[in-house]
């Protein structure tokens, strides 16, 4: 973009380009920046470089034929996009689910979102510290946390982030045995190493003095926009998908909610941090009292008009690693769907940039964008 | 004449030794780092270590293409690496090898390190200004705010050894050490700590290193340049730094004293220590903003060496 | 402050997590799904492969292209004339495998499969067949048998 210099009462104000390609700003995203010195006056943010057209292709592929799709959303957690497709698809046609599939849903859930957690965290310090510095440390000793995961849901699924896991009336593969044996040295592993990097990056006070007080969200503002999971969490209301109105099995678990009443970006930061703890607990609990039993109510799938549906229309949502991931079928009886509309949590915790960023510094546009831990597969689908 | 020729052929051994160490004070750093962060550094280029890989390096900046943007101003952006090249080379005329090795024994060779090594900011901010772009403008009025508000405290950290010895000369300070200036009772330790971290300020590196390479803007002042003369602004830096560690040594270290082995070898030695401390340093910590930095140069270096100074000054009476 | 830089030099003492690829080579789990195919032949040399076009029906992005055969072959079983599979747009579901009722089809564990040109992923029948004879120590362990078996809700007696 060019220069345009604005004169007025002899100041001289700034367009600053952040551009689609840019080493910090998590994927594609374009921001226009009116800068005067180094404070912001005025942020335009552009999206929809990475639109695939997921929703009109619901409407032409059967619903088995879509969930392979539906990976692809939110490409860091890919159990949170299944989830609730075949949740409503279920309640739609009436399948139960039964208990030992409901179990290894919940464990790759969790398995997920401690995944997603490890990258916020990498890139987060990467952006403040820099690729050849103390930034690059960090992010280098979350990813190989993160290859454990991923190598132990390789084992499992066959596949490393596009599980194709979850399918309707239960799940698709069974776990291997050694399963829980690999999953309890990673988890006393993991609680290890979590302690070793809350100290390193917590004692450092030019990490406080650059996240304390930085991007402040009010609660009513969050509210207004829609935002939800740890963003709104982290401005003080107290509110998740999981304890509000628990689906699956999540009854069955003794677990906590974080919540932090500042709003800036350590409270943020915090809430995931304890959120990764709190997902420990839940895999320890699981993996102990895994019933027998199949793991499909229905006969493997042979062709594609595999499912049914009556008339009518359903909304099921699930708590995703950012916030309420929900799906709303319209269906008209026949095999395909109506339409199909996705509530991605991402969309809506984006929007509040432009308050967020007037009045802050240049240096305080990469910590703030970190914090809402965009995904751009989310926003543009 | 005799004096003449003698610092002549010093100069140019000098010279060759510090160019190899420079080359390979890269490969150092990326092993170093490389094992603190749970891989291994370089490994292919000359199998199994990576030895080789400095020669690649350099004859890969040489044989790439330099392209110049066009609305540059030609005879500053020209002369900008060669403004940050030389006074990096210069600041080893006046540091001591060992006894006798030295280019050129000033009794002022302290001041003389001083002035030089503030010339190189300038070659910066030319750089910054003669690219026509906004970002490397923004970087390098950054570098400069942040260069002249940590001269003070590390003129008033150096000045703590040379009142301990009595002299400005290199030879006289390492010559009076004997025990080494960092184990003084209290000044020392104080003086060593406002040493490294003003001198990783002067070197633009983390936690300090806004100027260079931002998340922001993507390479800082150098962002305009290619090949041959990116590879002087590289070497200057490195060239800088491994002159600030010889003079850490010197000051603070017990310069080329010590058992067994000759004086150069010891001075060099002790230098990549040194070198290697401030690595580390690099390699732990995130980076600093702007304001938080000018405020903790201003506000808590400068009153703190102010007051070490006042209390050296008072141990020296009280000798 | 400080315990950062002891973090950072306790982690200097670790052993390195870096696999030293091409030298060494990863050990690939049973299960990998990495989108290479081939068409299983049978202990007498004949493909399996019955041209039902249950894998074409059922493939999300329709890379597959099957046309049958008018006469039968030397075993009395249909055989596909043409069958073409188009690697560049396959997203690795193995839904496919699993409809297959006959084991005809499987994957293949292996990594660096990359072409210099697009036509080249374009894979046809006797490509296939060959992918067979070349990698038959690491067919997946996951055959249309073994999924359909384990998906089987068992009855409960």
């Amino acid at each position: 973009m060019e220069v345009k210099r604005i004169e007025s009462n002899g100041f001289e104000e700034l367009w600053v380009n952040m551009g689609p390609q840019h080493p910090a700003s998590h994927g594609v995203f374009r921001m226009q920046i009116k800068v005067d010195g180094e404070v912001i006056k005025e942020v335009i943010p552009h999206i929809g470089y990475l639109h695939r057209g997921v929703e009109k292709l619901g409407e032409f592929l059967t619903p088995v034929q879509f969930l392979p799709v539906l990976d692809r959303n939110d490409y860091l957690s890919s159990v949170s996009n299944e989830f609730p497709f075949a949740l409503a698809i279920e309640k739609l046609a009436n399948i139960s689910v039964p208990e030992r599939a409901e179990y290894l849903r919940v464990i790759a859930a969790e398995l997920m979102r401690i995944s997603s957690h490890l990258v916020f965290f990498g890139t987060f310090c990467l952006d403040m510290g820099g690729a050849l510095g103390g930034g690059s440390t960090i992010f280098l000793y979350a990813f190989r946390e993160r290859e454990k995961i991923l190598d132990i849901l390789e084992k499992w699924t066959g596949s490393r982030m596009h599980l194709n896991l979850i399918t309707f009336g239960g799940v698709r593969y069974d776990i291997y045995p050694g399963f829980d044996k690999d999953l309890k040295d990673f988890l006393k592993d993991f609680e290890n190493k979590i302690k070793e990097y809350e100290d390193m990056i917590e004692n450092n006070p030019v990490f406080l003095a650059r996240t304390k007080k930085v991007g402040i969200l009010p609660k009513e503002i969050a509210m207004e926009h829609g935002c939800s999971g740890p963003v709104l969490r982290g401005s003080g209301i107290k509110f998740d998908l999981r304890k509000a109105k628990p689906y699956s099995v999540y009854n069955k678990f003794e677990f906590e909610i974080p919540s932090f009443p500042d709003g800036d970006v350590y409270s943020r930061y915090k809430v995931r941090l304890m959120e990764m703890k709190e997902s420990i607990k839940i895999l320890r609990q699981a993996i102990d009292g895994i019933p027998s039993g199949p793991i499909n109510s229905l006969m493997p799938l042979k062709v594609k008009t595999h499912i049914k549906l009556k008339e009518g229309e359903v909304y099921e949502a699930v708590e995703s690693p950012r916030g309420e991931n929900g799906v709303y079928i319209v269906s008209d009886g026949k095999f395909g769907l109506y339409r199909v509309k996705l509530r991605t949590p991402t969309f809506y915790n984006l929007s509040v940039i432009p308050y967020l960023l007037k009045g802050a510094l240049i240096a305080d546009v990469v910590a703030i964008l970190g914090s809402l831990d965009p995904v751009f597969g989310d926003v543009d689908r | 004449m005799n004096a003449l020729i003698n610092s002549l052929i010093y100069g140019i051994i000098i010279l060759l030794i510090v160019f190899t160490i420079v080359a390979y004070l890269t490969w150092i750093e990326r092993k170093f780092a490389g094992r603190m962060q749970s891989r291994i550094g370089p490994y292919y280029v000359g199998k199994p270590h990576g030895w080789l890989q400095p020669i690649a390096d350099v004859l890969k900046l040489i044989l790439k293409e330099e392209i110049t943007p066009k609305n540059v101003d030609k005879l500053i952006y020209n002369l900008a690496p060669f403004a940050v090249l030389t006074p990096s080379l210069l600041l080893f005329a006046v540091l001591p090898f060992s006894e006798k090795i030295i280019i050129s024994n000033s009794s002022v060779g302290i001041l003389i390190f001083l002035a030089i090594s503030s010339i190189i900011i300038i070659g910066g901010f030319m750089a910054g200004w003669a690219s026509n772009s906004k970002y490397p403008l923004i970087s390098a009025i950054r570098g400069g705010a942040q260069i002249v508000s940590y001269e003070i405290p590390l003129l008033f950290s150096i000045i703590v050894p040379c009142l301990l010895a009595g002299s400005l000369n290199p030879l006289e300070i390492v010559k009076k050490q004997k025990i080494w200036f960092i184990l003084y009772p209290f000044v020392g330790q104080i003086s060593f700590l406002i040493f490294l971290i003003s001198g990783l300020a002067e070197e633009n590196r983390t936690p300090f290193d806004i100027p260079e390479a931002e998340s922001e803007l993507v390479a800082g002042y150098t962002v305009e340049y290619s090949s041959m003369k990116f590879a002087m602004f590289y070497a200057g830096e490195y060239a800088h730094l491994l002159a600030l560690s010889g003079l850490g040594t010197i000051l603070f270290l017990g310069g080329w004293k010590g058992p067994f082995l000759p004086g150069p070898i010891w001075f060099i030695i002790k230098s990549i220590i040194l070198f290697l401390i401030l690595l580390w340093i690099r390699w732990s910590y995130l980076r600093i903003r702007i304001d938080q930095l000018l405020k903790f140069s201003w506000k808590f270096l400068f009153p703190v060496s102010v007051l070490n100074l006042l209390l050296t000054g008072l141990i020296v009476i009280l000798r | 402050m400080v315990k950062a830089l002891y973090i950072t030099l306790k982690n200097l003492f670790r052993k390195p997590v870096t696999v030293m690829y091409p030298d060494k080579k990863r050990e690939m789990p049973k299960r990998m799904r990495s989108p290479l195919f081939a068409l299983t032949k049978d202990e007498d040399g004949i493909i399996k492969c019955i041209a039902c076009k249950l894998c074409e029906n059922i493939c999300p992005s329709n890379v597959i292209k099957v046309l049958p055969s008018k006469e039968k072959n030397e075993k009395g079983r249909p055989y596909p004339e043409e069958y073409e599979l188009n690697l560049s747009a396959c997203l690795a579901c193995e839904y496919c495998v699993q409809v297959c009722p006959d084991d005809a089809i499987v994957m293949i564990r292996i990594f660096g499969w990359a072409t210099k040109n697009k036509e080249d992923l374009i894979l046809k029948k006797e490509k296939l067949l060959e992918n067979y004879e070349k990698y038959k120590d690491l067919i997946s362990e996951c055959t249309g048998e073994f999924l359909r078996k384990m998906q089987t809700p068992r009855r409960q007696n």
